[in-house]
């Protein structure tokens, strides 16, 4: 491909998105990390999931984070969360240390994780009334927040009652209606199909563009992963480092036909070079081992 | 080329049968049961290993007797009949002069009242009247003279000779009877007659069902409990050591599902002690908690509580653990969690477990009330059992099962009422009685409208009941 087109080179904005970019740097950072840092003990020894993780992520701004799998994605933004401690190292949202999961920094699971027991317009309602709002002023709220994610039809029914997309649209509702500084969001879509997952990209950054929320977003897709983003964290895998911050020079707002522009195309390049390094091309191929006839080459 | 058509084989690995077979398959699976227990029952070349008795007679010198009503092998039968006609031969012979005449006279009032199951068989006699010896003496008369004709049971030739032969000795010439006006020389026996039987642990169906109804709706003699108030006490022993189990159980299971501490705390202790049978505790029961029915509740609680225990913290250890973490990210304190996550969480499967537990509880009735002081159902299965009148214990052990299964059917259907978001039962008997119900009103309904419509139509119209019995989320 890099053969067959001319690219230009990932780092060059144009004057927009270099202006974007300095607007976006002068808001003030909503969370960060310093020297995060990850060990497991196991039988085998010590195993270390993730060194040295520096992040500071600004207000409203997108970030993804991709890596080879096993990288310690999940992990990283589990601690994020505050479901899992650092073994070394801190988080803190807007300067204040992380200790435990919290509202303020809602997540969105790939396994959708919607009470099955409870219909979507309770669902939503339910990081609100562990807040203690009242029944009557959270579920108007609820009924907003349904309404963003396109859901006002179906907010009588029950999770099992909804497709894929629409379950994950229910868990962004729901995530969003406690009004968090960060939407951790752990590769939401990795379990739908093509094009449902297209479709949800475009309502996560319309929703996004409406919402005012810090996005940090997980996934393996390199194409979701440039589409959606400011900023992409490239970690590789053991032990899980920072490998790059790219910054996307993709202007926005974000179309799909962008996906064959000269831009995304560069950073698309440069994300395969450090996810699946050149050297790595040898260990693609098979053993040569042909069952077929003389003259029957497909290539 | 022929259109491929959709196989017609009632036997396709894995595939769903249509709806309309599956009824048929559903009331199959309880006619085929209780065809081969008719056709056993009632096919007299069929096994049939006993006679019956209509007759008996004693025989000298023999301790074991037999009255109408017992069983014999049908080998040995022969050689009992064979037995009683030497025993006649010799008293034409008159060769048993040894015997005084008052032994002669016992003898024969025993002979005479031998008539009396075909008196009270045919209806002449009513039961407590079968001691009546001037009633009996009367039959006697009627049978030798013509004036009664026994048929249900018949008197075999054989013995219809042996009544007038008999009759000619008895008779006295006032015709009425009188204990001292029995003849000195002693009468023939009746010669045993019977029919081929099934021994009596295998009653015919119709007889279980007579005196089940029998049973069921007469009041019990001597001030007994009845069927109704003996159900309703089994009931009460089954449903208090289940819900006092329950009660204990649940919070115990679902704390040792969510809190390891908890979980080692109780379960290596729990898996322990529910190797050791309860039942072995029945006597220790029996002095802690006195004879009556505390102590029967006692054991159905201690057979069913351990394994409660057990298999809650399992349904509760197995609820998505992911829900518990979305919670915490929306917010939710440890304290809300199980409250707000957990029960609900494991709601339709605990419910689901009790369901199971409660048929589990259902197995111990029968042992619980047997100790202490007999109760309930299991002492009529335990009464009538010891006098062999298996036609009475069937319907009470029926009874049992038949309530069991529709309390759990019952609260199989509540399941689908109670949580919505779980859907229907997708597998056991309630489904299979669902499709069943549907599947004969659909062959049924298949069957008129293929009369009407003609058979092109008939594969589209059945078509999507089989979808409504097989469609799950």
């Amino acid at each position: 491909m890099s053969a067959v087109l001319d690219l230009p080179d990932y780092r060059e904005q144009s004057p927009t998105v270099a202006a974007r970019f300095q607007k976006l740097k002068e808001r003030p950072v909503v969370l960060e990390t310093h020297g995060l840092a990850k060990r497991f003990v196991t039988p085998h020894g010590r195993v270390s999931a993730l060194e040295d993780i520096h992040l500071a992520v600004h207000r409203r701004e997108f970030l993804t984070i991709i890596g080879p799998s096993g990288c310690g994605k999940s992990t990283l933004i589990r601690i994020l969360a505050g479901l899992e401690s650092a073994t070394e190292g801190r988080v803190l949202l807007d300067g204040h240390p992380v200790t435990g999961p919290g509202s303020e920094r809602g997540m969105v699971f790939q396994g959708y994780t919607l009470f099955p027991w409870l219909t979507v317009k309770k669902n939503v309602m339910f990081g609100l009334q562990m807040k203690g709002q009242g029944g009557g002023e959270a579920d108007s709220q609820a009924r907003q927040w349904i309404d963003l994610v396109g859901l006002s039809r179906f907010e009588n029914s029950y999770p099992h009652q909804l497709s894929g997309g629409m379950k994950q649209r229910v868990a962004i509702a729901r995530a969003l209606a406690t009004q968090p500084r960060v939407l951790l969001m752990d590769e939401p879509f990795g379990a739908l199909d093509a094009q449902t997952r297209c479709q949800m990209q475009s309502y996560l950054l319309q929703i996004w563009r409406n919402v005012d929320v810090t996005i940090i977003f997980i996934t393996h897709d390199l194409d979701e992963a440039t589409y959606l983003a400011d900023r992409i964290l490239v970690l590789e895998a053991n032990p899980g480092r920072m490998r790059e911050v790219i910054e996307v020079p993709v202007p926005r707002p974000r179309e799909v036909e962008q996906i064959l522009s000269p831009e995304f195309l560069a950073t698309r390049k440069r994300l395969e070079e450090l996810i699946h390094p050149p050297g790595d091309a040898r260990s693609d191929k098979l053993p040569m081992l042909k069952l077929t006839r003389v003259g029957d080459e497909v290539e | 080329m022929s259109r491929p058509r959709p196989s017609r084989s009632w036997f396709r690995i894995g595939q769903d049968v249509p709806s309309h077979r599956a009824g048929l398959l559903t009331a199959c699976s309880f006619l085929l049961p209780l065809i081969l227990w008719c056709a056993v029952s009632y096919t007299p070349w069929i096994w049939h290993p006993d006679i019956k008795l209509e007759l008996s007679a004693d025989r000298a010198n023999i301790a074991t007797f037999y009255t109408a009503g017992d069983h014999v092998s049908r080998e040995y039968f022969p050689t009992f009949v064979g037995a009683v006609r030497q025993a006649n031969r010799l008293v034409e012979q008159q060769a048993l002069a040894t015997e005084s005449p008052r032994q002669i006279k016992r003898a024969n009032l025993k002979k005479l009242r031998h008539l009396a199951p075909i008196a009270v068989g045919n209806g002449w006699l009513t039961p407590e009247e079968r001691v009546d010896d001037a009633k009996l003496y009367r039959v006697w008369a009627d049978l030798a003279e013509g004036r009664k004709e026994a048929v249900r049971p018949a008197l075999t030739p054989e013995n219809q000779q042996i009544v007038a032969q008999n009759w000619a000795r008895l008779r006295t010439p006032t015709g009425t009877y009188d204990y001292t006006a029995l003849p000195e020389r002693p009468l023939l026996s009746l010669v045993p007659q019977g029919r081929p039987a099934n021994p009596v642990y295998l009653p015919a169906p119709h007889e279980v069902v007579q005196t089940g109804y029998r049973d069921w709706t007469t009041p019990s003699a001597n001030d007994g409990p009845t069927m109704a108030e003996r159900m309703r006490h089994s009931i009460k022993i089954v449903f208090g050591g289940f819900f006092l189990a329950a009660l204990v159980g649940v919070p115990i299971g679902i704390l040792s599902g969510i809190y390891t501490t908890c979980s080692r705390l109780f379960e290596p202790f729990i898996d322990f002690f529910r190797y050791m049978p309860a039942p072995a505790f029945g006597t220790l029961l029996v002095a802690v908690f006195m004879a009556h029915d505390a102590p029967k509740i006692a054991l159905v609680f201690l057979g069913t509580v351990f394994q409660l225990i057990l298999v809650v913290a399992k349904t509760t250890r197995q609820l998505d653990r992911s829900l518990l973490e979305a919670a915490q990210t929306l917010g939710a304190r440890p304290r809300h969690l199980l409250a707000r996550v957990v029960v609900p969480g494991i709601l339709p499967d605990l419910y689901n477990d009790l369901r199971i537990l409660l048929g589990w509880a259902w197995t111990w009735l029968v042992i619980a009330e047997l100790i202490g002081v007999k109760s309930g159902l299991t002492e009529f299965i335990e009464t009538q059992g010891r006098f062999r009148n298996f036609d009475r214990v069937y319907p009470v052990i029926i009874a049992i099962g038949l309530l069991g299964f529709f309390t759990d059917q019952i609260l199989a259907f509540g399941r689908a009422i109670f949580f919505p978001w779980v859907g229907t039962p997708s597998r056991g008997p309630a489904k299979w009685i669902l499709q069943g119900l549907r599947g004969v009103r659909s062959f049924f309904g298949s069957a008129i409208r293929d009369r009407e419509m003609g058979p092109r139509r008939v594969a589209n119209l059945s078509s999507p009941s089989v979808a409504g019995g097989g469609a799950q989320p």
